[in-house]
């Protein structure tokens, strides 16, 4: 305020000291009055100027990606959310009045960790030309983590988060908001790797490693207050090198394991659906024959039924006549009948026949004397 | 005399913001200012804004950043009460609170109180992080876990000292940056390490064959009751077809004897299906016709 209302009245005031030095009549008094007031204009000129750009000074522009605080006095105008002002064009007092200062609230900011990783840089590891692993970690040099089951492991992480609005906490009450960001994101992998197993942090709960991670930082943002808001967090967990082998060998024996469990699967479902189907074939067997049972005798029945008046009329007869037919049809079909008449003495005939070579072979008659 | 008023105008103007210049004092949102009369603190001024002081050499102003520091100690070793030596490092997020204080005992450095702070810390390892046993720190049981509760007792023991010591500053948060073991102790880890992943790989494929195994023999045990069991249906099907057959053998009862007749030639009928040689005496009927001449002979 103060600066715009006093250079004004010193331009006025510049004018009015011309005559002064009019008073004099000599030539050299005359020069030097020249020489001053010329001075004087080139004086004002300049005093214009420095009043424009002073004043103009306090134009600034915010982006899209970031807002702007003005502090009076030391002492941010507005508070909260109010205090914010949006992208575009502003104006504050020049300085010792007014101060403003930007805050990135919308961009994202990355930080990695610092802990938990062999010393190594990032142009070897591209190269893949890391020095080979020494027996044993140097505290100075390489990092890393202990499991809850006291066993050691490599992790970093990356981690991508947001100034939360309004961001004057993040942006006013820390020296370094980055190295609070930091601290608390290597306190969280310490945090999850000490009370994880050292397979489920490596292999089997990779998820479940990455939440642990995750709650832990944000409850450590929420207590510290950092004003930020945790947009990714990339993690990477890896064996300790000396051990690479050894690891590697217990993943193959996992994948063997699953191996030989999918073959006996396969043999169960195979052997199981094979034994469904034969006992389904027996019981189809049973129900085939339970059906022709059934049938036969009832057909056996209606026979019965059919030649039970005949039979009662003349049962001698019947029976007589079904034998003959009978005979009749057996002795059409039989290979070779051989009708041995009775002997004309009446005693009986010896035959003798060879069974098993050649049935065709037929028996030798024998005179009956051979016998005894 | 009315140029003469305004250039005295303009001169109170200018001396007045002179004035101000020295009698006034801005503190920044990030500040904290301790006024010193004489060398001596005797104002503390903690809120952001103007404020009067005397004009040097009465009062001189000392202005303190206010904001959140962050302290990080040494990689420590500590011995825990079960005998593991335990390196530990801690960050902590640290403010001047109170600037009157502050100014007296460091003067404006920052660093000198990071020393003192250090010195407290490692005060606080002795007497805090030396008490609990090597399985608070990591633990896969959540209850013998006491991670935060090792940081909070750091935390408030740190807390309590510089209070106590009278440093002018506040210890707003702390935690756990960083832990590890002796050079020589990775080692033996190490070879724990490989002596359990051998256990482990041989666990693995020991139980992989023994579940195939299981897996197997359960097969076969389902399939040999499968059929079983499908025998038995069989079996019992059957005797339901023998069951349903017994009644109609209920009809052959009216005359047993044509029954056992009709069955005889089924069966005699079955027997001689195949190729066979039959010897056969004449008397059987109707070869006895062989025998018997015909009556009615020339």
């Amino acid at each position: 305020m103060n600066g715009s209302t006093d250079h004004p009245e010193l331009e006025k005031r510049g004018a009015p000291m011309q005559p002064i030095p009019e008073t004099p009549d000599d030539p050299g008094s005359q020069a030097l009055s020249d020489a001053l007031r010329s001075s004087f204009n080139i004086i004002r000129v300049v005093m214009v100027a420095l009043v424009v750009v002073f004043l103009f000074s306090g134009f600034f522009t915010v982006g899209t990606q970031e807002k702007a605080v003005i502090l009076r006095f030391g002492k941010p105008v507005g508070t909260g959310e109010r205090a914010l002002l949006g992208p575009g064009f502003h104006w504050a007092f020049p300085y010792p009045i007014d101060e403003y200062v930007k805050i990135p609230v919308g961009q994202l900011q990355t930080v990695n960790s610092t802990i938990g990783w062999y010393a190594t840089s990032a142009a070897a590891e591209a190269a893949h030309n890391e020095p080979p692993p020494a027996p044993s970690l140097n505290p100075a040099t390489d990092g890393y983590v202990l499991t809850g089951d006291e066993n050691i492991i490599h992790v970093r992480g990356t981690l991508l988060y947001r100034i939360t609005e309004p961001g004057l906490r993040y942006t006013f009450d820390f020296t370094n908001t980055q190295a609070h960001v930091q601290n608390a994101f290597d306190n969280a992998l310490l945090y999850a790797a000490a009370g994880f197993k050292v397979d489920d942090a490596l292999t089997r709960d990779v998820a479940g490693f990455r939440d642990r991670v995750r709650a832990r930082l944000n409850d450590l943002v929420a207590q510290y207050q950092l004003g930020i808001t945790v947009d990714q967090i990339n993690l990477q967990a890896i064996p300790p090198r000396q051990l690479t082998a050894a690891f590697a060998s217990v993943l193959e024996a996992d994948v063997r394991r699953g191996k030989v469990l999918n073959d006996a699967r396969s043999y169960e479902n195979q052997t199981v659906s094979r034994a469904r189907s034969e006992a389904q074939g027996r019981i189809n067997t049973g129900e085939t024959e339970r059906n022709r049972m059934v049938k036969e005798i009832s057909a056996e029945a209606a026979r019965f039924t059919a030649f039970l008046p005949k039979y009662k009329a003349n049962p001698r007869g019947f029976t007589e006549q079904r034998q003959i037919e009978v005979v009749q049809r057996v002795l059409t079909n039989v290979a070779e009948p051989l009708i041995l008449p009775k002997r004309s003495d009446g005693r009986p005939h010896e035959i003798r026949l060879q069974l098993g070579q050649d049935q065709r072979l037929p028996k030798l008659p024998e005179s009956p004397k051979d016998e005894h | 005399m009315k140029r003469n008023a305004l250039n005295i105008t303009v001169g109170i103007v200018l001396f007045l913001i002179f004035v101000l210049l020295l009698f006034v004092f801005q503190v920044r949102t990030t500040q904290v200012a301790v006024v010193t009369t004489f060398g001596k603190a005797t104002r503390p001024v903690t809120n952001a804004g103007a404020y009067f002081r005397w004009p040097w050499p009465i009062q001189e102003v000392h202005k303190f950043d206010e904001r959140i520091h962050n302290f990080e100690s040494k990689f420590e070793q500590v011995l825990t009460p079960d005998g593991y030596s335990l390196l530990i490092m801690v960050y902590a997020g640290w403010n001047i609170s109170r600037p009157d204080v502050f100014f007296p005992r460091f003067g404006d450095s920052i660093q000198q109180a990071e020393e003192n702070l250090e010195q407290v810390v490692r005060n606080a390892y002795s007497g805090v992080v030396g008490k609990h046993p090597f399985s608070h720190f990591i633990s896969t049981d959540e209850k013998e876990l006491k991670f935060v509760e090792i940081e909070q007792e750091i935390l408030k023991r740190i807390q309590d000292d510089t209070k106590a010591s009278g440093f002018g500053i506040d210890i707003k948060f702390l935690g756990i940056k960083k832990l590890g073991l002796p050079e020589g102790v990775t080692q033996l880890v190490f070879e724990r390490m490989q002596s359990e992943r051998q256990l482990q790989e041989n666990r693995i494929k020991f139980e992989g064959e023994r579940m195939a195994e299981n897996i197997r023999s359960a097969a076969n045990l389902e399939s040999a009751k499968l059929l079983t069991e499908a025998d038995a249906q069989a079996t019992r099907i059957r005797s339901q077809g023998e069951l349903e057959a017994a009644k109609s053998y209920e009809v052959f009862q009216k005359e047993p004897e044509l029954a056992i007749l009709l069955l005889k030639l089924t069966s005699l009928e079955i027997f001689l299906k195949g190729r066979t040689t039959l010897i056969l005496d004449e008397g059987t009927p109707p070869l006895e016709l062989l025998k018997t001449p015909p009556r009615k002979q020339p």
